[in-house]
């Protein structure tokens, strides 16, 4: 391609693009004809929803739809930042997710550089093959493990009334025990999972390194200090880019499964918020203008920290 | 080379906390598989921790006949292997022209891909169109928002790309039609890739909560997730424990049943774990690379 490409540049032969030309449009025939009914399907139900986030500055009924609804301009928006409810579910949209991402963050980079000390190979694959597990499971499963061992009649209740004589603790129903269920039960799904690209980062590093370091005398914190995680470095910061970027969205699943209504002040969030009262009570415009301010910061948040993160040379794009 | 007395102690901290970690992933399970087996009265005596007491299996007759599940089971299997299906055929379909470097458009056609991944319209105006279209109550509302994986796209758009040039433009040479090529030669060398897909595919399509709960409307097309998922929330109901009528704790399933339902989620995905963990680890690798 790149020869014929000089030789008809540099050799000035004009009927050379020509040839090429023709031949390059009877090659993209097939690639259309693959590639039409993906166009088809981003429109529809990617764009067309983009689209559709008009209706945040609208006041939408069903009588007159998306285009005949009256505009509104940005007063969904107002009431959005004016109503201490909705003000209360943004904040802890933000509050859930950058918790969740800032204690949850060192798990997985903990974990595998645990595992990248082991030397037993049976031991390293069982520890793996328990640990990637929980990520298998849907959030359903989770949750309902996690109810019932946290429950007032839960295991967890139970020993330490045997054990330690204590009266049952409403783990689920109190704020800032349902707030720790969150966050852990995030970390037990994702931990072992969120390791393995941190170990396969790990694998690259050259092994002589630890070998002249240890005969120059340092210890195996000190190895960890400065060859481990130099070597994982920029792996953390493009997978720290790619959680922020996510950042707003506290996952449905998880908080929808896990909540309850006696914690609706700490756990009710946006996309939740979204299906309760957009979907069942047919609030449309003010969620869709709840949605759109959501996947707006997300935007934002990743295009910054792609910014800062291209600013020392390991950025996405 | 010996290890020293710090290093020994390194090692053995390391090891026990690693056990610990694994055993906490897999106790939790235990522990709700020996709660699905024991009888009602030992689990409200709450002595049941990892081995069932009075051992029983009451549970998961009276789950089998007394609820939906064997109904929702059968809606998950196809959820699963239909929408698996579509959406591995899209995904080819979107990642092979993309991957080719005389396609028009090509970057274009990318970046906007990659942008629906940093964007999206949120539930509300998914919602509408799906209506739109009619699909609310049909299983067409699951599938066809997910046809395209941007993540999964683009691994394998990268794995066709690296693909070897001059086997293709010997093909070619020898009057290979392109649908030949990608039919005889690029699908079938890619066979790792796409399995490791297709598992991502069926893994999300099996877990599937939020659009069954959304876009289905009448309990028949309910999957397991949903069900089960509410049997799990009858219990929220507990904490108004004071003003709890009669005939709300009728309502409230048994700790064993739900216990049931969870382990009858878990179960086929454990019996699938072993290929699911060696094809997954590999995916992610070649999505590290790129990266």
């Amino acid at each position: 391609m790149s020869m014929a490409e000089r030789q008809a540049v540099g050799g000035g032969a004009v009927r050379m693009p020509q040839r090429r030309n023709r031949r390059r449009l009877r090659q993209n025939i097939p690639y259309f004809i693959l590639f039409t009914p993906i166009i088809v399907y981003f429109l529809l139900f990617k764009y067309a929803p983009m689209g559709g986030l008009v209706i945040a500055f609208k006041d939408y009924n069903f009588a007159d739809g998306v285009f005949g609804s009256p505009w509104v301009g940005l007063g969904q928006f107002e009431t959005l930042f004016s109503n201490p409810q909705t003000l209360r579910i943004i904040r802890n949209t933000f509050v859930l997710s950058v918790l969740a991402l800032l204690i949850g963050f060192p798990f997985p980079i903990l974990l595998a550089v645990l595992l990248n000390e082991v030397g037993r190979v049976w031991f390293k694959r069982g520890v793996q093959t328990l640990v990637y597990l929980p990520h298998f499971l849907s959030w359903v499963i989770v949750s309902g493990i996690v109810i019932t061992i946290f429950s007032i009649e839960g295991v967890i209740n139970n020993l330490f009334a045997d054990w330690l004589g204590w009266s049952p603790i409403q783990f689920l129903y109190s704020e800032g025990s349902w707030l720790a269920l969150f966050i852990g039960s995030g970390i037990w799904k994702g931990a072992g999972w969120g390791a393995i690209i941190y170990l396969a980062a790990l694998s690259s590093i050259d092994p002589s390194l630890y070998e002249s370091a240890s005969i120059d005398g340092a210890n195996k914190w000190k190895q960890i200090r400065h060859i481990t995680l130099p070597g994982i470095a920029p792996t953390i910061v493009i997978v720290f880019i790619l959680s922020v970027g996510n950042v707003m969205e506290v996952g449905f699943d998880q908080v929808y499964t896990l909540q309850n209504s006696a914690v609706f002040g700490i756990s009710e969030v946006i996309s939740t918020y979204t299906y309760k009262i957009g979907l069942q009570s047919l609030q449309f415009s003010l969620t869709s203008a709840m949605g759109l301010f959501e996947s707006l910061i997300g935007l934002v948040l990743v295009l910054i920290t792609n910014t800062i993160a291209r600013r020392y040379g390991q950025g996405l794009w | 080379m010996k290890a020293t007395r710090g290093e020994k102690l390194f090692y053995a901290v390391n090891y026990v906390v690693l056990g610990l970690i694994a055993l906490s992933c897999l106790l939790p399970m235990v522990h709700i598989a020996a709660m699905s087996l024991s009888d009602a009265h030992h689990v409200a005596s709450g002595h049941v921790v990892f081995w069932p007491l009075g051992w029983t299996t009451d549970a998961y007759t009276s789950l089998i006949e007394g609820s939906d599940i064997v109904n929702a089971f059968r809606n998950n299997v196809v959820l699963t292997v239909v929408g698996t299906a579509l959406c591995m055929c899209c995904t080819v379909l979107a990642a092979y022209p993309l991957s080719r470097r005389d396609m028009y458009g090509r970057r274009l056609f990318t970046l906007a891909i990659i942008f629906t991944m940093l964007f999206t319209g949120g539930i509300i105006p998914n919602y509408l169109v799906i209506k739109g279209l009619g699909l609310i109550d049909s299983y067409g509302a699951i599938w066809l928002p997910a046809l395209v994986s941007v993540f999964n796209m683009l691994v394998l758009k990268t794995y066709f790309e690296s693909m070897q040039v001059e086997m293709e433009e010997a093909a070619r040479i020898d009057g290979c039609s392109e649908w030949r090529l990608i039919a005889q030669i690029v699908l079938p060398l890619s066979v790792p890739v796409l399995a490791a897909l297709t598992l991502f595919y069926a893994v999300a399509f099996w877990n599937q909560f939020m659009n069954v709960l959304i876009f289905m409307n009448d309990p028949a097309k309910y999957n397991l997730t949903v069900l089960v998922q509410q049997m799990v929330q009858s219990q929220s109901m507990m904490q108004d424990l004071n003003n709890l009528q009669p005939e709300d704790m009728a309502n409230l399933t048994p700790e064993t049943i739900k216990s049931a339902g969870v382990v009858v989620m878990l179960v086929p995905m454990l019996i699938v774990y072993p290929f699911l963990q060696k094809y997954f680890v590999k995916g992610v690798m070649i999505g590290a690379v790129k990266g």
